[in-house]
């Protein structure tokens, strides 16, 4: 099938969509016309969407933990211990790594595994495993709307069974699920099965279900410049957008320097309603902070520290909703009680910060007007290269390395570019491989990491790099070693 | 004798940043890497390690379910004739925060000669790489590209 960046017509859509649902035998029990029925019946209040808007009408920003078991009950347990302990605003269901590789025979294993086990021997919630029966259960064991999380670069039948299952958002995209979680799968495949996968919440949208659809923004988590992971939101967005999505929240990973994270978030709040605006989309756009995505501290106090200090980040930058980490972050997937905990660190330091903003300060004006000018640079440049048209325009820069996301495990990416903190820890571009960033930003750039190197009596290079990559999990955001 | 090492993340898991910064620490330290990054199967590793004739084979898992995908890789090793290859493994290797001391020992028992935990630096397995292959450390330092 030939990629385009055009809305696929119904008939299309319901073509494609015979073959998703053979997948996996759980397929046979998704019927649009019974899900339509589901959604319509659902209280507001379990609507991902509506419970966004109205954060954002009252200048509130939400809490939503990360969390999935393998087994049913206990994970309707966590859910609930979640949002009755831990306070949450909305609910996650964090799906396995098999599932996000559609390997449903392992996730069944798994499951079994876990039974034998009596504890959880998968990283997630296999929802496609469970199916539409299953997945209702957990929506109507809990009060408050629910999101899958995953990494799945074909989430079309995973996409197909949550939302029947009520399931009101859904997080992912053709990039952000591809180069960030895959090695060998085309770009074309993943923007075509991302695009079904809009497709799908087009399709309740069109009659009258508000779906949200959430781009994953920290991207490989792991020092990414804030004009990278902006440029793959806008154009997730806008992609999501031209199938039909109404209600898209735009996410961004807390890089660490308190001016250069507001300044993200704002500039791809107004950045991308700007190109929404100018290429006719009528979106509902909300905003996302991811807490700190790279390596803590084991110490769970000193892991206390980084996560307030993303709940911080994410009060003053104004975002709709904040993803929260967990004191068991350094050594993997967290019990139910250090995931409340997080949660509770989070929503104290979110309502003492909820009057303060930093919207007066220069700071912050020259950040957003650095990342803006970066990201129109890439985004133009994606435009050419496709011809005027966005999705083929994104596969060719990535082949050219003029889209490029540092560390990712994808062969389709050139991993070309080298991101490293300046001397106030903002992050910035030690190397652009082939990026399409004027000669003006590029000398701002380099001066600001030059200034650096002579503070640390050390010449700009790879070491650099790796001392910020450890710098956070030992307690600095610098990777020097004053 | 030299060390010739395969590396790479088992599994569905495709975590990255790690890889890479061992790729990129072994290869400074004159170890010769064939790294097959992200979501390797059992089977990759040690076609892998017949083909570049390796003495060690290095495994990371971050994501949980490193305990399912290791199980029978040593009994594999043996058939592919591979005894004497070296097993590593490292990362978060369980799901849920448990004693070391256990996970330590299932998978020392699962026939890997190191385990180590999250958030290990390079230099420690450098360490061990070297007196487990019996290679002397020259001394020599660490020679910094200039990348930019």
């Amino acid at each position: 099938m030939e990629l385009k960046n055009k809305k696929w017509s119904e008939e299309r859509f319901l073509e494609e969509r015979k073959k998703v649902l053979g997948q996996w035998k759980t397929g046979e029990d998704v019927n649009l016309e019974d899900a339509v029925e589901y959604l319509k019946s659902l209280p507001e209040h379990k609507n991902f969407a509506k419970r966004l808007i109205d954060a954002k009408r009252n200048n509130k920003t939400l809490l939503q933990p990360r969390a999935g078991v393998a087994l049913l009950e206990e994970h309707i347990e966590l859910l609930k211990y979640l949002q009755d302990e831990g306070g949450a605003d909305l609910l996650p269901s964090t799906i396995d790594s098999y599932t996000r590789q559609n390997r449903y025979e392992e996730g069944e294993k798994g499951i079994e595994e876990s039974k034998k086990a009596g504890r959880s021997m998968l990283n997630g919630f296999p929802a496609v495993n469970h199916g539409v029966s299953g997945c209702r259960q957990v929506l109507e064991s809990v009060h408050i709307p629910l999101q899958a999380r995953h990494g799945t670069p074909d989430a079309r039948l995973l996409s197909e069974i949550i939302h029947a299952s009520g399931w009101t958002s859904n997080e992912g995209g053709g990039i952000s699920y591809n180069i960030p979680y895959a090695k060998s799968v085309t770009l074309e495949q993943t923007l075509l099965d991302w695009q079904y996968c809009d497709r799908l919440a087009g399709y309740y949208q069109e009659r009258g279900i508000d779906i949200n659809r959430e781009p994953f923004g920290p991207l490989t988590g792991t020092l990414v410049p804030p004009s990278i992971s902006n440029t793959i939101a806008i154009i997730e967005g806008l992609l999501a957008a031209e199938q039909g999505v109404k209600h898209i929240t735009l996410g961004y990973g807390q890089c660490g320097n308190l001016t250069q994270d507001v300044a993200a978030i704002k500039a791809l709040e107004e950045q991308a309603n700007e190109y929404f605006k100018e290429y006719g989309y009528d979106v509902e756009l909300t905003t996302v902070l991811h807490q700190w995505m790279g390596g803590f501290p084991e110490d769970e106090s000193k892991a206390f520290a980084v996560i307030s200090w993303g709940a911080a980040t994410a009060a003053l930058a104004g975002a709709t909703k904040v993803i929260v980490k967990t004191p068991h972050e350094a050594i993997g997937i967290p019990t139910k009680e250090a995931n409340a905990q997080g949660m509770k660190a989070t929503k104290q330091m979110l309502s003492l910060l909820r009057e303060q903003n930093m919207e007066n300060s220069k700071g912050v004006a020259d950040e957003i007007q650095l990342i803006k000018k970066e990201v129109k640079c890439l985004i133009d440049n994606v435009l050419k290269v496709g011809e005027g048209d966005l999705a083929v325009g994104t596969v060719r820069a990535f082949k050219n390395g003029m889209l490029d996301i540092p560390f990712a495990p994808s062969i389709h990416n050139a991993g070309k570019i080298l991101p490293a903190r300046d001397v106030n820890g903002a992050v910035r571009y030690l190397s652009y491989g082939n990026l399409p960033i004027s000669d003006e930003l590029k000398e701002i750039n380099n001066k600001l990491l030059d200034i650096r190197a002579k503070n640390e009596n050390r010449e700009v290079s790879f070491q650099m790099v790796v001392d910020d990559i450890f710098a956070v999990s030992a307690g600095k955001l610098v990777g020097n070693s004053n | 004798m030299e060390a010739k090492i395969v590396l790479g993340v088992i599994g569905a898991d495709c975590h990255s940043v790690g890889n890479k910064i061992l790729d990129y620490a072994f290869s400074q330290e004159g170890f010769k890497v064939t790294n097959i990054g992200v979501l390797s199967s059992q089977e990759e590793f040690i076609n892998a390690a017949i083909e570049t004739n390796a003495n060690m084979i290095v495994v990371s898992s971050l994501y949980g379910h490193g305990e399912l995908d290791c199980r029978g890789f040593k009994e594999k090793c043996i058939e592919a004739g591979l005894e004497d290859v070296k097993l590593y493994v490292g990362g978060n290797l369980v799901v849920g925060k448990q004693e070391w001391e256990p996970v330590e020992q299932r998978f020392k028992e699962m026939g890997f000669d190191r385990v180590y935990p999250p958030g290990t630096k390079p230099e420690v397995t450098i360490r061990h790489i070297r007196e487990d292959l019996g290679i002397e450390d020259l001394g020599e330092q660490y020679e910094m590209r200039s990348i930019s």
